[in-house]
Order: structure tokens, then C-alpha cells, then sequence
């Protein structure tokens, strides 16, 4: 428990009628990679728009580093430490990839609109290393040639590692990767899988919500499944994948299981 | 258009910085010497040419550009910008009738009187999502208007009169009729609304204002405290605003409730719109044209309103991100920031 | 001054009711085009002031009615003020759609954002102002009076005008004709279908400029119907009436929560009562600020208007 860096305890979210997330209780553990999965509408984005403060929890507590995020502005959730990317891409269209990437770290800017005006040293300063450590991001998940371009007109599967990098780039010590290779081809996945790795690998934990069983259980360290708002497992990958109950949930939507 | 822009872009861009300073001082000395190349065919059947060139133009490019910082930088629909333009008025008006304090004295009092009011309006009104910004402010506009039309201190309909010139500096004169120094004085004001947009644009607030405006949720997980800066916005363009109003008041040295109407919040905005939101130059070539135009068409006298109403729509059917909009080009490739 | 106010509580209450009436079937023609394109109907306004001068067109120069003329009664009285309610409607009506046609429809299928209509609508509620202004000399224009605005009982004190009476009666029924088309016709479901998720009803096969042409019409007729109980109420109107009812009308979609039709009613009501009460405190000349405000009071307490959706909240 003690190197838990997030849990939810008996998070329950409902929209009217809806109960999109039922008594739900699982905790992401330093370092690991976290694999979150679930039929369609099961609540794996309700899961990160509650994490991040998009919705506030109709009953149960969310703690991340041993703090409650209860209450907490969706901006300081994000300086505390916690970045997503969209299921559905929402980066800033008409900005370079690379601003994307600099606007995300300036979470961490001590200077801001005034000392930027006046062209403070520190002001300078940082432009010049954010600048820097946006460019390292984008060459980090592999996309560092398209820094110049537009967001918007970059290919989709670049668009895709974007969001990963500017979610990196608030320097967050939880990473929530919302469907990341949704669309993408086999071997493109490959190369994901191993970015992912790699992002664990440097340092940061991994919530992954992910639609491809093979991926998921190639790379996550263990696996909760949501069904109907309800956690219904949680376990190592090869447990999980031999779960009567999450045999059950899957069956009748083959392609979520090939 | 578009070529131009980009072509405009790309010198800039190719340009050192000795190249630069050139290349800007040269547009500055040409907007400086702009009174001097009038003739009498740019005259207007109402005011000759240098009296238009200082309003409604240059007074028109000002206000339009601490306009584009909430609308063009940041998205936030302002229909009320006039407020800040009145307040800083009548800042001018009453200090300056009632004290000793002159122009440059009251100016950076105007400045923070509309500051202040942008604060006091934008903290509620910043919360609430766009289109209720857009009536909130519109209503704002309207209750400076009405509090400045009811008001004893502020003369009622009547308004203020009186209200002193600038002093000189440095020896230059300001009299009633000087249209020539007014201009310059209003291009150096315009000159540092420029400087102060494109400083802020290139760092950390104008991304966070350029997030916000293509996708505020995002913004603000991703950690843009999204609040603050459209506050901050907000409270930038109503100093440009404010700072125009202490200096129209100095100029036409009376005002009254009449100056400050719905309209006058909506020609800068169709100013903005018009010339191509957050494109500074697209927004003074908006200004420039629009500001012209209705005094240019007078002869078409009663009508005028009207033809440039149907300017507007044909104007936003054929171009609706304006005449020169937002950059949208690219950088090459291959340059790398390494 | 308090005792004042009680003794013509009733009578202020009844004229406080007819106006919000009136509010409520223009803000129909915001709220209803904002459900649909969740865009502000800026020219909805000037829609507002054709129908006033189409009713006064009506009273004036169809039924020749001068300053001096003798009041109509019975039947001929309800001829000339169905005439005139139709007419409004309808000219109302057909502005409003042309109006979307001209200004709107092409930025919308360019996906042009929010701002480029709202510039296209301000430029056209120009034109038809600027042209109104143009043909009545900027003056306010009298309408002939066509009925005597008899007192036709009394509610404690106060007496029951006539006008008021038909304004809130006829305001009724339409209203409720208005529900039964949204509720019930196909056409109104639709209507529905794309307020409540556009994308999923233009997967349902939904023709969206059609139910958007429809929505238009709907409003338009709504706010046409208001300027002719606008003439009946006051007997004048000026080519800047638009602008002083149309913003009142939006506060009070607004107030309501826009995009919902309710919302235009309740929202209508409440206003229409609290601006008649605040003009006898406070005279009329302090009404628009008044009514702003009760807005920005009510949006900083409750974000979503008073019965809206939420407005502040979105989903990411
Ligand atoms: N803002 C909302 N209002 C109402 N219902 C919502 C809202 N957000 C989510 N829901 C409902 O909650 C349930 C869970 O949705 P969620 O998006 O979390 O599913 P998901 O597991 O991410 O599905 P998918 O695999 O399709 O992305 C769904 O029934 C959805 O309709
Ligand atoms: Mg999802």
C-alpha cells in the first residue's frame, strides 16, 4: 500500500440516471504500468475524467501521494502531478507540435505574464530550457522531425504520440494514456508497446486504458477490468486473461477480445 | 491576400536583427508620415483627412488592437469593449475638469480605472462560458452608457465640458487643432499596445491564451491555469481601451453619453473580425478600413450605415476569417531547434 | 413609496405578466435557434421590429385606421387583430428564414466558428435598422389605436385591461401550440433530435437545413407574434426597438437557461415582472440596468440559468 501513488477507494460516479462508475476501489503502484480495460461504456474514461477533476465524484475518495484530490482545480491536479492524453485527440490544432509540448510544461514556469513582458532574465531563461526539454519529449517518443508543423495537419498517428508527449511535458509523475493506439496497425502498436516501456522506464507510472488485449497484457504489469461501472477484476495479465467473469464480459464483443 | 501575408512572413522571418530594426523603423517612419501624403482626395466630405487619421482611425487601430487580445488571442467574445473606452473618457473628463492633474497625469489613472473594471467585470463573467461572456459584456457596455446618461456628476446627457488639452512635452504644442501631433502621439500609444501584444504573444502567456482559445478543457488539463489568464487578457485589452478613452477625451475635450454606444463596442469588433482575428496586421487593416469607410461613404449620407452593414455580410460570406487572417503557414522543415 | 407599490401591485403585476409574455416569444426566437446551433440569433432582434411595423402596416394602411378613427368592435375587431397577429407572424417568420439563408448558412457549412456569424448577423440586423431608420425619418411611429383598452374586471384592486388580457391569453395558446408541435410532429421531434445531439441526428438521417429552416420559421413566427403584442401593449414603435427588447428578450433566455424552451418561459415571466416592479422603485430610466443586474446575479449563482442545462460544465 505504502508505494501506492494513486488510489480510488470506493469511487462511485453517476450522471442522472447513469451509474457510470459503481463502488469502484484499485490502486496504481509506483513505477508500474497499470493496464485498464473494459467492454465499450464500461467507465475506463469516466475513471481518468475523475482522476482529473473533469467530474466531481459522487461518492468514495481519490487519493494521489497520500493527498486527497478532492476539490483540487483541474490545472493544480495537473501540477501536482498527474497528465492524460484524449481518447478522442484534442491537441491544439493551430499551434507547431512543438508549442503543444512547451505549453504543457509551462505548469512548471515560475514566471509568468508580467516578467514575460518585461523580458525578465527568468523569463528567458526558461523559455530557453522548456523550449529544449519540449524538443527532448518529441524526439523521446519518436516523432522530433514534425516539431515545426502544425498539430493539425500532422498525420494521425503522429497526432496520437503528440498528445503523449505533451502530456509528458507537464512533467507529471502519473501518466494516463487514453486508448493510444486506437487505429493504429500492428506493427505500429509494436512501436507503441515499447514507447510505453520506455516511458515506464524512465521514471514515470502508467495508467493505460487500452482496447487491444494483446497489447495490454504484453505490457502492462497488471490489469483491472471495469464492467458496467464495476471493477470485476484485478490481477497479473495471464490471470486476468483466464477470468471466468472477464470472459463473460467480453463474450458477445469478439473483436475487443482478438 | 494570403500571399501577401505569408511573403510579409517570411522577409521577417529571413531578416537579422539589425534587418529587423530596419525593417520596422521604416514602417514607422512611413505610418509616421502618413498625415504629410493626404491630399485632398483621401479628405472625407465631414473632416479633412488629418482629423479622420487621428479619429476614428488611429484611435480605432488602438482600441482594436487591445480588442484582439481578448477576442483574436484568446476567443473570449467581448461585446462590451466600449465600457472601457468611456470609463477611461470620462477618468479624463472628470479629473481633469474638477483637479489640477493634467493628461499624462490622469492617463496611467485612466489605465487603471479600466483596468480595475475589467477585473471587477471579468471575475464573474470569465467563469461563465462564451456566449454568456458576449451578453454579459454587451450589458456592461450599456450600463456605463446608462450610469454616465443618469448621473449628476458625470453631466448627465450633456456630458462634460471643457476637458483640458495635453500640456506640452518637450515643447510641442498640444492645440485643439493640431491634428498632426495628436496622430503621432496616438501612434506611439499604438506602437507600445504592438510591442506589448507581441511580446506576451511568443512567450507563456500567449500560448496559454492561444490554448484557451482552441480548446479550454485541454488547456486547462494540461495545466494552463486558464482563469487567470483570461482574466489577465481581459484586463490588458481594457487598459488599451482605457488608455484610448483618457486620450479621446483629451482630444475632442468634450464628451458625453452619446460617444459611447453599443455601436461603437460593435465597429471595433467588426474591426477585428473584419481585418482577421489575432493577426495584428490583418486587425489594423481592419481598423484602417473600417474606421475610413463610414466617414469616406458620407455621401451616400443617410445610407451609410446601411451599405456598411451589407459590407459586413458579404465581407464575412466571402472571407470569414477576414482580410488578413491568422497565420496558418508553416515553418520549413528542416530548421531544427536542437 | 412601499404603500404605493401595494396599492398597485395587481395592476403593475398584470402589466409586468403581459410584457414577460411578450419577452418570452422573442427570447423563443434566440432560444430555440441556439438549441439547434447553440448560436446567438443575433438579428433576431430586428426580426422583433419588422413585426411591430408589419402590425402597425396592418392597422394603419390596410384597416385605415387613423388617430382619429372610432374603435373597432366585435367581430370587426377580431378580424383586424387576427389580421394583424397573422401578418406579423408571417412576415416575421419568412425575415427569419431568409435571414438564416443569407447570413448564416453558408459560414456554417464552412464551419466558420462562432464569431464570423455573429459579425454576419450584426450586419444584417444593421441593414434592416438602418433601413427601417431610413424610411421613418428616425422617428418612433404612432400606431393607430384600434380598440378601446376597456377595463373588462377587476382582481382585488386592480382592473383588468382589456390588452393585457388578449396579449396573455393569446401568448398562451401559442405557446401551447408551440409544445404540441415540439412534442408531438415529427417536424418538432426532429427539432429535438438536434438540440439535444446534432451529430447523432444527422446519423438518424435527420435533413439539418431543413430542421434548421423550420427552426428559424418556428422562432420567427414566435418573435413576429410579440411585435404585433408589442403594438397592442404600447401603440408605437421606432426602428431601435429591436435593440431594446432584443437584448431584454436574450437576458431573459438567459435567465431561463437558453436553449430550452421552458427556460425562455420561465425566464420570460421573471423578468417581464421584476423590470415592471424595478422601473416603479426605480424609474424607467434605470430598467436596463436593472435587468442586467438580476442577469449577472442569477449566472453568478447559478452558472446554468435558472432551469438550464449546465453552461459552465463540459465534457472532456
Ligand atoms: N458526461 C456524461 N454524461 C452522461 N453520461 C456519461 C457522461 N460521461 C460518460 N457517461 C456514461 O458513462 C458510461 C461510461 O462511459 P465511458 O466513456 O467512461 O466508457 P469507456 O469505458 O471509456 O468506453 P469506450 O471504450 O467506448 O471509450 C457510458 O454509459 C456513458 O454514456
Ligand atoms: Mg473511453
Amino acid at each position: 500500500m505504502s508505494n501506492s501513488i494513486i488510489s480510488l477507494k470506493n469511487v462511485t460516479m453517476k450522471f442522472g440516471g447513469v451509474t457510470a462508475l459503481n463502488d469502484v476501489t484499485f490502486d496504481v503502484k509506483q513505477g508500474e504500468i497499470l493496464g485498464l480495460i473494459g467492454p465499450n461504456g464500461a467507465g475506463k474514461t469516466t475513471v481518468f475524467n475523475v482522476i482529473t477533476g473533469v467530474y466531481q465524484i459522487t461518492s468514495g475518495a481519490i487519493d494521489f501521494d497520500g493527498k486527497s484530490l478532492s476539490g483540487t482545480k483541474r490545472y493544480k491536479i495537473t501540477k501536482r502531478g498527474i497528465a492524460r492524453t484524449f481518447q478522442n485527440i484534442r491537441l491544439w490544432g493551430d499551434m507547431t507540435a512543438l508549442e503543444n509540448v512547451v505549453t504543457a510544461t509551462d505548469t512548471h514556469k515560475k514566471s509568468g505574464l508580467l516578467s514575460g513582458l518585461f523580458g525578465m532574465p527568468i523569463s528567458r531563461k526558461e523559455e530557453k530550457r522548456d523550449k529544449a526539454r519540449a524538443q527532448e519529449l518529441l524526439d523521446f517518443i519518436g516523432i522530433g522531425e514534425y516539431a515545426d508543423r502544425l498539430a493539425r495537419n500532422l498525420p494521425y498517428g503522429v497526432q496520437r504520440r503528440l498528445e503523449i508527449a505533451r502530456a509528458l511535458g507537464t512533467n507529471p509523475k502519473l501518466v494516463l494514456l487514453d486508448e493510444p493506439a486506437a487505429g493504429f496497425n500492428p506493427s505500429e502498436k509494436v512501436e507503441l508497446a515499447a514507447t510505453i516501456r520506455k516511458i515506464r522506464d524512465a521514471g514515470y507510472t502508467v495508467l493505460l486504458i487500452e482496447h487491444d488485449m494483446s497489447l495490454v497484457m504484453k505490457v502492462s504489469d497488471r490489469v483491472v477490468v471495469l464492467d458496467f461501472g464495476q471493477k470485476i477484476a484485478d490481477d497479473v495479465p495471464n490471470k486476468v486473461q483466464n477470468d471466468p467473469r472477464v470472459i463473460e464480459a467480453y463474450l458477445g464483443v469478439p473483436e475487443d477480445a482478438s | 491576400m494570403i500571399n501577401l501575408r505569408d511573403k510579409g512572413a517570411d522577409i521577417w522571418e529571413r531578416s537579422n536583427r539589425i534587418e529587423r530594426t530596419f525593417i520596422a523603423l521604416g514602417f514607422i517612419a512611413l505610418a509616421a508620415s502618413l498625415p504629410f501624403f493626404g491630399g485632398t482626395f483621401l479628405n472625407t466630405p465631414i473632416a479633412d483627412y488629418e482629423s479622420v487619421l487621428v479619429y476614428p482611425i488611429a484611435m480605432f487601430v488602438l482600441m482594436a488592437i487591445g480588442l484582439n487580445i481578448v477576442i483574436g488571442k484568446s476567443g473570449l467574445l467581448d461585446l462590451g469593449y466600449v465600457a472601457f473606452f468611456a470609463i477611461g473618457a470620462y477618468t479624463m473628463g472628470l479629473l481633469g475638469t474638477r483637479t489640477s492633474l493634467n493628461t499624462w497625469e490622469i492617463l496611467p489613472i485612466g489605465i487603471a480605472m479600466a483596468m480595475f473594471s475589467g477585473v471587477i467585470l471579468g471575475v464573474p463573467a470569465l467563469k461563465l462560458r462564451g456566449d454568456y461572456l458576449a451578453i454579459i459584456t454587451l450589458g456592461f457596455g450599456e450600463i456605463v452608457r446608462i450610469v454616465a446618461l443618469n448621473l449628476g456628476t458625470l453631466g448627465r446627457s450633456e456630458g462634460i465640458l471643457n476637458i483640458p488639452t495635453p500640456p506640452s512635452v518637450f515643447g510641442v504644442e498640444y492645440s485643439f487643432d493640431s491634428h498632426r501631433i495628436y496622430y503621432w502621439t496616438l501612434l506611439i500609444l499604438i506602437l507600445f499596445a504592438i510591442w506589448m501584444v507581441r511580446r506576451l504573444s511568443v512567450r507563456r502567456a500567449g500560448r496559454a491564451w492561444e490554448s484557451i482559445r482552441q480548446d479550454e478543457d485541454a488547456a486547462e488539463l494540461m495545466g494552463v491555469p486558464t482563469f487567470k489568464y483570461k482574466v489577465w487578457a481581459f484586463v490588458l485589452g481594457a487598459s488599451v481601451g482605457g488608455a484610448a478613452g483618457v486620450f479621446y477625451a483629451s482630444k475632442t475635450l468634450f464628451i458625453a453619453p452619446d460617444n459611447f454606444t453599443l455601436q461603437i463596442s460593435i465597429l471595433i469588433l467588426a474591426c477585428v473580425v473584419f481585418g482577421g482575428m489575432g493577426n495584428i496586421w490583418g486587425v489594423i487593416l481592419g481598423a484602417v478600413i473600417l474606421g475610413y469607410l463610414p466617414d469616406r461613404i458620407r455621401f451616400l449620407s443617410d445610407a451609410r450605415l446601411l451599405v456598411f452593414g451589407l459590407v459586413l455580410v458579404i465581407m464575412m460570406n466571402l472571407r470569414p476569417d477576414g482580410l488578413l487572417p491568422r497565420k496558418k503557414r508553416e515553418k520549413p522543415l528542416p530548421k531544427q531547434v536542437q | 413609496m412601499f404603500g404605493n407599490f401595494l396599492d398597485q401591485f395587481w395592476s403593475l403585476t398584470f402589466g409586468g405578466l403581459s410584457l414577460g409574455f411578450i419577452y418570452i416569444l422573442i427570447a423563443l426566437g434566440y432560444t430555440m435557434v441556439y438549441g439547434v446551433l447553440r448560436m446567438i440569433n443575433f438579428a433576431n432582434s430586428e426580426v422583433f421590429m419588422v413585426g411591430t411595423f408589419a402590425t402597425i402596416i396592418i392597422i394603419r394602411d390596410v384597416f385605415k385606421f387613423t388617430q382619429t378613427s372610432e374603435y373597432a368592435t366585435g367581430p370587426r375587431l377580431w378580424l383586424i387583430l387576427g389580421t394583424a397577429l397573422i401578418a406579423s407572424m408571417l412576415v416575421s417568420g419568412i425575415l427569419s428564414v431568409l435571414i438564416e439563408l443569407v447570413a448564416y448558412r453558408r459560414l456554417r457549412r464552412m464551419n466558420s466558428g462562432i464569431l464570423a456569424p455573429l459579425i454576419s448577423a450584426i450586419g444584417v440586423s444593421m441593414v434592416l435598422a438602418e433601413s427601417m431608420r431610413i424610411m421613418t425619418d428616425s422617428r418612433p411611429v404612432a400606431s393607430p389605436r384600434a380598440m378601446e383598452k376597456s377595463f373588462i374586471g377587476k382582481f382585488f384592486d386592480a382592473d383588468i385591461r382589456l390588452d393585457n388580457t388578449i396579449i396573455i391569453v393569446a401568448a398562451i395558446i401559442l405557446l401551447a401550440i408551440l409544445m404540441a408541435f415540439v412534442n408531438k410532429t415529427r417536424l418538432g421531434k426532429a427539432i429535438r433530435a438536434v438540440s439535444m445531439n446534432g451529430n447523432a441526428a444527422k446519423l438518424m438521417g435527420i435533413n439539418i437545413d431543413g430542421v434548421v429552416s423550420i427552426t428559424f420559421l418556428v422562432g420567427g413566427l414566435m418573435t413576429g407574434a410579440a411585435g404585433f403584442f408589442y403594438v397592442l401593449k404600447y401603440e408605437n414603435s421606432s426602428f431601435s426597438i429591436g435593440f431594446e427588447l432584443g437584448i431584454a428578450a436574450f437576458t431573459a433566455a438567459i435567465l431561463g437557461g437558453i436553449g430550452n424552451i421552458k427556460g425562455a418561459f420561465y425566464g420570460g415571466l421573471v423578468l417581464g415582472l421584476l423590470e415592471t416592479y424595478a422601473s416603479f422603485f426605480l424609474g424607467t430610466q434605470w430598467k436596463a440596468v436593472t435587468v442586467f443586474v438580476i442577469l449577472v446575479l442569477v449566472l453568478y449563482t447559478r452558472p446554468n440559468g435558472l432551469f438550464g442545462e449546465a453552461m459552465t460544465q463540459s465534457r472532456a
